[in-house]
């Protein structure tokens, strides 16, 4: 199947045009990066409040980072699949870069299920006090997943092919 | 002094060893993602987003900052070190070091000021006067610029 993608991706007239593009590739890390920044800074801050801590921070409020993150998110899943287009060959095969889509896949899983059963419950909670275990399960795993995928992305380079 | 930098025990290890370039990497990129997210999201509740976050439960938050930008000096000297002469004469890094200089210098500002109008502010016995908004907007500009150098670093030998 990765094969398959591969070879469809090579070639293509997008992948020309990038690999033919000299300024597009480090245009793309940069925003990659600006990205990451906003999307990480904004989980960061709803799961430690999530997971019970600096509680000066109104719980509820915290969903007002969300929109944050989704553009953090937007800007990464563009920029990604551009250099996934720019470059197939590296990055389908790439070991470090398929445990970052199964963190992104677990992550994702991970925000349906706090919006699905913890968000519901929080609502009865003291948005200035301690939260239930399953927000804080939710919040680690959270943070684990999404701190997991940025490392995974920094060592594409230097991990091989799986 | 460079040339000294780059045969010391740590940039060997750094520049020579399998795994050291990379760990010091993975570092530098956690405390990036702390440092830059953030003192980005302080900024945009400067500028009037996101109204319902207390301004206080950021006192906490910068020294979670400040934490990532030990980390990012601590493994940035460590990868510098492991090319310094030529990290020293590369366009790229001097600005990306520039704008952290800055951007850190006036994250301190901005955090004086933070502790002083924290309550005041989430009160509404007064708001962030357009001292504060010049102060976000150059603190997004400067952080921004620091990924803007540190990305271009490679492409710029």
């Amino acid at each position: 199947m990765i094969e398959i993608l591969v070879q469809s991706l090579e070639g293509s007239t997008l992948n020309i045009w990038i690999l033919s593009t000299a300024w597009f590739w480090p245009s793309l890390e940069i925003f990659h990066f600006i990205g990451l920044s906003l999307l990480l800074g904004s989980m960061l801050i709803i799961d430690i409040r999530l997971a019970g801590f600096v509680r000066q921070m109104n719980i509820m409020a915290t969903h007002r980072l969300l929109p944050l993150a989704g553009v953090g998110f937007f800007i990464n899943l563009t920029t990604g699949m551009l250099f996934l287009i720019g470059d197939p060959a590296r990055y389908a095969v790439n070991i470090g870069f398929q445990i970052k889509m199964l963190l992104i896949i677990i992550a994702g899983l991970n925000a349906l299920w706090f919006a699905v059963k913890i968000s519901p419950i929080l609502i009865d909670w003291d948005p200035y006090g301690d939260t239930p275990s399953a927000a804080k399960i939710s919040a680690y795993v959270s943070l684990s997943a999404w701190f997991g995928i940025l490392l995974l992305g920094r060592l594409i380079p230097y991990v091989g092919t799986g | 002094m460079f040339e000294w930098l780059e045969y010391s025990i740590l940039s060997i290890w750094v520049g020579e060893s399998l795994w050291g370039y990379p760990i010091m990497l993975s570092f530098h990129v956690v405390g990036l993602a702390i440092v830059v997210g953030v003192f980005s999201v302080y900024n945009f509740r400067v500028l009037g987003l996101f109204e319902s976050l207390e301004f206080v439960a950021f006192v906490d938050f910068f020294k979670l900052a400040w934490f990532g930008l030990i980390l990012n000096t601590s493994s940035g000297f460590a990868l510098f070190s492991s090319q310094a002469t030529i990290f020293i004469t590369n366009i790229p890094f001097l600005v990306k070091i520039s704008a952290i200089s800055l951007g850190s210098i006036l994250a301190f500002l901005i955090q004086s000021r933070l502790r002083v109008h924290a309550n005041d502010w989430d009160s509404g016995v007064n708001r962030p006067t357009s001292k504060d908004f010049w102060f976000a907007r150059t603190s997004i500009f400067l952080w921004a610029s620091a990924i803007f150098g540190g990305r271009l670093i490679a492409y710029y030998f």
